[in-house]
């Protein structure tokens, strides 16, 4: 009931963007240009870049808002709007997002760090950016944007199961980068 | 498997959003965005069709390119035309004046004298009034045909008006040619003043003829 609502909210500004309003396009812009600014940040690790992947999606959104169907939220279809932006950015400098060793699916030993961890966000978030551009997409498109394997598969193109080891190997690290930043402290 | 990370995540989601964009970020969109309207609708007006229809057998349709080529086309056309017409009407160079005409051609000539400049416009206003004068005459209906003798004599003082004019430039003594051309100038006058005078006999002894026989019909009756 309330997302209904919510979305009825939308659809009415969705349209008056359609029209140029100029207005309705920056009540958008509010709404969603932070979230959709740190979605690009943890990506590209970058702030200069997430800026311009930022600007860039707004600009493609507003010119092709009539392909937007109101079938999902018009935040999830920014959000891949800037999810796409910011994996392209990455690509462009660095040709391979994930290594090709790390493209075969292969057995990650469960092994749980994170039984006597008291974690912090800020300590987390500065461990995600240390990661590896490889570990730090897969990780992020799964753990804070909500993807599944499948859909970051066809984000990245790779395979789903690539995709899940690849978090695997990426969760594994993030822990111990966390380890090590406790250990030091 | 339950994975503790992923749901601490989740419950903390909101707080993972530290960044902000700089705050001129939405102008620049604003700038970027009209740059791609204004890009957008340049060549949807170049596309713009005009289309006339004639009933419904013929249909004319013309773009913008067409009409601005028709138009071309008619501004040429129209200064071509206009250029003829000017050139017909022009004055042919027999029957204007060596002194008139000469004066755009030489200008180092009235360094050397520049009172032959005033000198010239007094003449050839006083040369153009008897020629009017003279034209105002039907001469082939008084029965004179000796005006091309005089156009004749009037040519030859201009050619050696011009020679006089041509050796100004070049002879030091400029007195003396001076001298000449406005000696020239006062023959022409002459000429012409001799011209009319004639001419006014002529007609004057044509209206006693014309009067006289009227008189005596009415004397008669």
């Amino acid at each position: 009931m309330e997302k209904g609502t919510f979305q009825d909210v939308n659809a009415k500004v969705v349209q008056r963007c359609r029209e140029g309003d100029n207005r309705a396009q920056y009540e958008l812009y509010k709404l969603y240009s932070k979230a959709m600014f740190n979605v690009s940040m943890r990506i590209t690790n970058d702030y200069a870049e997430s800026e311009d992947v930022l600007q860039e999606a707004f600009i493609s959104a507003f010119k092709n808002l009539h392909s937007y169907k109101a079938e999902a939220s018009f935040g999830s279809w920014l959000k891949r709007i800037v999810i796409n932006a910011s994996v392209n950015a990455v690509r462009k400098r660095r040709s391979e997002l994930v290594p090709l060793e790390d493209r075969i699916a292969g057995d990650i030993p469960d092994e749980e760090y994170d039984d006597d961890a008291e974690w912090q966000v800020e300590q987390v978030r500065r461990a995600i950016q240390r990661l590896p551009d490889g570990y730090r997409v897969v990780l992020s498109l799964y753990l804070l944007e909500g993807l599944d394997h499948a859909e970051i598969g066809d984000v990245l193109g790779i395979s789903e199961s690539t995709s899940k080891s690849q978090y695997s190997r990426a969760r594994k690290k993030l822990l111990e980068i966390m380890k090590d930043t406790h250990s030091m402290a | 498997m339950k994975d503790r990370l992923k749901e601490f995540v989740n419950e903390n989601r909101e707080d993972f959003d530290m960044f902000e964009p700089r705050p001129e970020l939405w102008q620049e969109i604003c700038t970027e965005l009209k740059v791609q309207k204004a890009l957008e609708e340049k060549p949807r007006k170049e596309a713009k069709v005009i289309s006339i229809n004639f009933g419904e057998r013929l249909n004319f349709t013309a773009d913008f390119m067409f009409m601005r080529v028709a138009a071309t086309i008619v501004l040429l056309l129209a200064c071509g035309i206009t250029l003829w017409m000017v050139k017909q009407n022009a004055p042919t160079p027999t029957n204007s004046l060596a002194v008139a005409t000469e004066t755009a051609g030489q200008p180092s000539v009235y360094q050397v004298a520049p009172e032959l400049a005033e000198v010239e416009v007094y003449y050839t206003s006083q040369i153009n009034s008897k020629r009017e004068e003279l034209s105002e005459y039907d001469l082939k209906v008084l029965g004179l045909d000796e005006t091309r003798q005089i156009d004749n004599e009037l040519a030859r003082l201009d050619s050696s008006y011009t020679r006089l004019k041509n050796q100004l430039q070049t002879t030091p003594n400029t007195d003396q040619v001076m001298a000449a051309m406005i000696q020239n100038l006062q023959i022409r006058i002459e000429v012409l003043n001799h011209q009319l005078e004639v001419l006014k006999k002529i007609e004057a002894i044509k209206e006693q003829d014309t009067t006289e026989p009227k008189n005596n019909e009415t004397t008669t009756i």
